[in-house]
């Protein structure tokens, strides 16, 4: 490949060790084989002008993630990078720092995604950013001692943590002018939040002039927890509580892909079909609930549209129940395939999905018909938090609110896992990136997962009896190779949710990091939002769609 | 018209007079008939926003949304209403540290005040009408815009910036929808040619059209449905309801100017909600349905009357669970450039219709 104009063709591979070299020069001073990707290692204080080479000169447009851990001599911090047009080229940017000092240059320039990873990663870690815009804790409260992922930290001494009242922080700029500023809580107790989160809001009338999301009310040690369960089983549960809103087996077919890969973990086929039609059932009841709350927030509390959505998600569960047991926290993937097989009689089972689908179809149009068809919501949504493109990209957007901003990206198809590649369904995407093409990008998605259900459906009814694998043989107790690491995302509810895991050759991660597609999302709000009216700030917030559970992790 | 300077009749008390014979009391047996009347009066809007409150709007949602609702509180779940007035009024009172007072507790009186105070020159029929002053639509009018103050005051008050938010959202939308309101009552003052409730009922009894045996009333929604629909457009408006209800806009700005209230306060706050669409449906059940005349015999007249309030009172909770709001630069937007626009060129329209067919 040229190196003059290497973007011009992003589908050229430059995720091999020869064109990271010529990208980057004399800046890598060492390379380390991650499962997933080539590993670079540079220095601390050039990770911007590193950064800024692989993106501009080797395509590298998506800082995916950013891991931070500490070991014994040192500190690190891992960019994760790929391309939003080959998902499959990625490659790991290892920044070790020393232990002593651990100062390394911020990303935020290159990739405004960086922020708040950056924020996370010294929060939970301790290394600190040059650079950075804005050095504050993200997750825990700002008045915490220590930093909890590192090695040294004290888990059992309790804190005290003390608040202070929240104070516009832009008053001093509107100081004289002709306009005086409000400042408002939105949350972390409000109608419309989803959960508990926590913005600070400026106001100029009706009108946002600043908002700054506050996270982590619903913070749990995820990762932590994750580190101190076994590969095996212990750790399969946890995925469920991410994403609560019935995203449950698309969360666990995250980790089970990331710790497949590591191990080398073959699935059989048949489970594949399994998860892949679970999953998408999944994905059907969470773009339920999220259509029935967004229209919540644009009609008001009394919409029936809700209630419909809601009704549809029950019969959803109704299925996910029968095959897995559970409504919610389902705990059905296991390392190489699923715990059981289809429930018996399989006839009922599939009669069931079908008679679903069927009704499936009006309930689209119903809500076409609700929502998105009528005037009203029409002049409310069309033009309003709008986000471009390439702010979504900088910002490492990803699932419905990059696709509908018109980025074609869907790690379903981009980097294919499961049985996705074998069935017929297209991804939805719309180019106007406004919460009304969020809002059909949902829509059409639907439609989407209910094609594929049907079609693993058809395919599962005509497997071979005799060969159905439900999993394949893994050991007892399963501990990886020492030292290897991988970082692997699939397609969940909200976009691209990917896990990190290094093992230590224990059978338990010496560093479990979760990318939260809601996290990176989010931090998009105040782009879209700014400028706009209140009503339309709660509307965006509704159509970015965030899970507070998976934001804070 | 030559204005009377004491022209005002009281039907309801002049009838509880004779069958008491306490005209001969003077101004302390009128006193007392009025009041008795009006006790009358107020205790079937209670009783009708009791029905309506905890009741029948769950129950219309859930049937609007494929659901029951309220299955375990004796037939057909109606001693929900009891258990949530005892719930309610058994609730403690938080008062927030910062409110106005006594503003903060006047406001919800004001609210409730207007609105049942309103109902004092609505003609019911079957005889219940509390008084008929000449000025009879102006009086009710200029009543029912009395709660806008009521939430203006609670939304200072409160001392909370959802509640001020609210406050001004209502101030805003109810200055835009009232002048389309007024300006198209115009249009029915001239076809009726009078101010006076009773004349305006009188008139529109009479047939419009006959059909074979079927008559059709003079309703003024028949005369002029243009005028009926932007009636009816603006005094959704008015009401805060669906897609208009950007004054409290949960999801928004919480519960807007009511955000504070709680316990008995909520409880007058919510009645008014509720009584005000009732004055809005009786004010547009007048104006342009008939009133209490027709379509049956008029004896029944309180039947067709209150059958026209629900028949608002359910259009608003179906526009409730179906429309989408619109924002609040959006409703202004509708106000001054759409409905007041058009209720002028209405009182042009009504001006013509009136001077060719019923001059």
């Amino acid at each position: 490949m040229s190196l003059e104009a290497p973007h011009e063709d992003p589908l050229a591979r430059t995720d091999d060790r020869e064109s990271l070299e010529s990208i980057l020069g004399d800046h890598a001073i060492g390379w380390e084989e991650h499962v997933n990707a080539q590993g670079v290692v540079i220095r601390p204080d050039e990770v911007q002008s590193s950064l800024r080479a692989l993106r501009d000169e080797g395509g590298f447009d998506h800082l995916s993630s950013v891991t931070a851990q500490e070991y014994a001599d040192r500190y690190e911090s891992i960019y994760h990078l790929s391309k939003y047009d080959d998902r499959t080229q990625e490659v790991s940017v290892v920044v070790p720092t020393a232990k002593e000092e651990p100062v390394s240059q911020s990303a935020d320039a290159v990739y405004r995604t960086a922020d708040w990873h950056e924020r996370e990663a010294y929060d939970l870690v301790g290394i600190e950013y040059e650079d950075h815009p804005d050095l504050r804790r993200i997750l825990l409260p700002e008045t915490w001692q220590g930093h909890p992922l590192g090695l040294d930290y004290d888990q059992d001494k309790p804190q005290l943590v003390s608040l202070s009242e929240h104070a516009n922080p832009i008053a001093e700029h509107h100081h004289d002018e002709e306009g005086e500023t409000m400042f408002l809580n939105i949350g972390p107790h409000h109608p419309a939040t989803h959960g508990v989160l926590h913005l600070k809001t400026v106001l100029d009338g009706e009108t946002v002039v600043d908002v700054d999301p506050d996270i982590g009310y619903l913070h749990r040690c995820e990762e932590q927890m994750c580190q101190q369960g076994t590969y095996r089983h212990q750790i399969m549960p946890y995925p469920d509580r991410w994403d609560y809103v019935s995203a449950g087996l698309l969360n666990e077919w995250s980790y089970a892909r990331a710790i497949e890969d590591m191990a080398d973990i073959e699935v059989p086929e048949y489970a594949q079909v399994v998860r892949t039609m679970g999953a998408e059932l999944c994905r059907i009841a969470a773009h339920l609930i999220s259509i029935g709350a967004f229209a919540l927030d644009v009609v008001g509390d009394f919409t029936v549209t809700f209630q419909y959505a809601w009704q549809d998600r029950e019969d959803v569960l109704n299925i996910l129940e029968d095959l897995t047991g559970q409504r919610m926290m389902f705990n059905y993937f296991r390392l190489g395939g699923v715990v059981w097989d289809l429930p018996e009689p399989r006839e009922d089972f599939f009669e069931s999905i079908r008679t679903f689908l069927d009704s499936f179809e009006g309930s689209v149009d119903e809500y076409h018909d609700l929502l998105t068809n009528n005037e009203i919501f029409q002049r409310r949504c069309i033009g309003t938090g709008h986000l471009d493109a390439e702010t979504a990209k900088s910002y490492g957007c990803t699932g419905p609110v990059a696709r509908g901003s018109g980025i074609d990206y869907d790690l379903r198809r981009d980097d294919p896992y499961g049985y996705y590649e074998e069935l017929d369904w297209d991804v939805a995407v719309q180019d106007e990136g406004d919460n009304y093409a969020r809002m059909l990008v949902r829509m059409q998605e639907l439609e989407e997962s209910a094609k594929i259900v049907d079609q693993c459906v058809d395919i599962l009814e005509d497997w071979d009896e005799d060969d159905r694998e439900i999993q394949s043989n893994v050991p007892r107790t399963l501990k990886p190779d020492a030292d290897a690491e991988v970082y692997r995302a699939v397609e969940g509810a909200k976009g691209e949710l990917g896990i990190y895991i290094r093992s230590d050759g224990s059978d338990k991660p010496a560093r479990f990091k979760i990318r939260s597609p809601c996290f990176s999302n989010l931090q998009v709000l105040g782009e879209a939002a700014n400028g706009e009216y209140v009503a339309d700030l709660i509307a965006t917030l509704g159509s970015i769609d965030v899970i507070l559970g998976e934001v804070d992790r | 018209m030559v204005p009377q300077t004491v022209a005002t009749a009281m039907p309801l008390p002049d009838a509880i007079s004779d069958l008491f014979g306490l005209g001969d009391l003077g101004l302390i047996g009128q006193a007392i008939t009025a009041f008795v009347a009006a006790f009358l009066i107020a205790n079937v809007l209670l009783v009708m926003a009791a029905f309506a409150g905890p009741w029948g709007k769950r129950k219309i949602f859930a049937d609007f949304s494929d659901r029951y609702a309220i299955t375990e509180h004796g037939p057909w779940g109606l001693f929900i209403i009891p258990a949530a007035a005892i719930q309610l009024m058994s609730k403690e009172l938080i008062v927030p540290k910062g409110v106005d007072r006594p503003a903060w507790d006047i406001a919800p009186i004001i609210m409730v005040f207007s609105a049942i105070f309103g109902f004092a020159v609505i003609p019911m029929g079957s005889g219940i009408h509390l008084a008929d002053p000449e000025v009879g639509l102006l009086f009710a009018f200029a009543i029912a815009s009395l709660s806008t103050l009521g939430m203006m005051i609670a939304g200072y008050a409160s001392d909370n910036k959802f509640a001020l938010m609210g406050g001004l959202r209502a101030t805003a939308q109810n200055i835009a929808y009232e002048i389309p309101l007024i300006v198209t009552g115009a249009s029915v003052i001239l076809y009726t040619g009078s101010l006076q409730m009773s004349e305006i009922v009188a008139v529109q009894a009479e047939t419009l059209v006959q059909l074979g045996p079927i008559s059709i009333p003079a309703w003024f929604a028949f005369v002029n449905p243009f005028a009926f629909v932007l009636f009816l457009a603006a005094g959704m408006a008015e009401v805060g309801r669906n897609p208009f209800d950007v004054p409290e806009a949960p999801t928004e700005i919480v519960a807007g100017y009511q955000t504070e209230y709680s316990s008995i306060y909520f409880v007058l706050v919510y009645l008014s909600e509720f009584l005000h669409i009732f004055l809005a449906g009786a004010i547009m059940a007048t104006l342009f349905l008939g009133g209490p005349a027709g379509p049956g015999p008029a004896a029944l007249g309180i039947v067709w009357f209150l059958a026209k309030v629900v028949a608002f009172f359910l259009l608003t909770q179906w526009f409730r669970t179906a429309m989408p709001r619109v924002r609040i630069d959006q409703l202004i937007e509708i106000g001054w450039k759409g409905l007041l626009v058009l209720s002028f060129a209405n009182l042009l329209l009504t001006a013509g219709i009136v001077g060719v067919f019923f001059a």
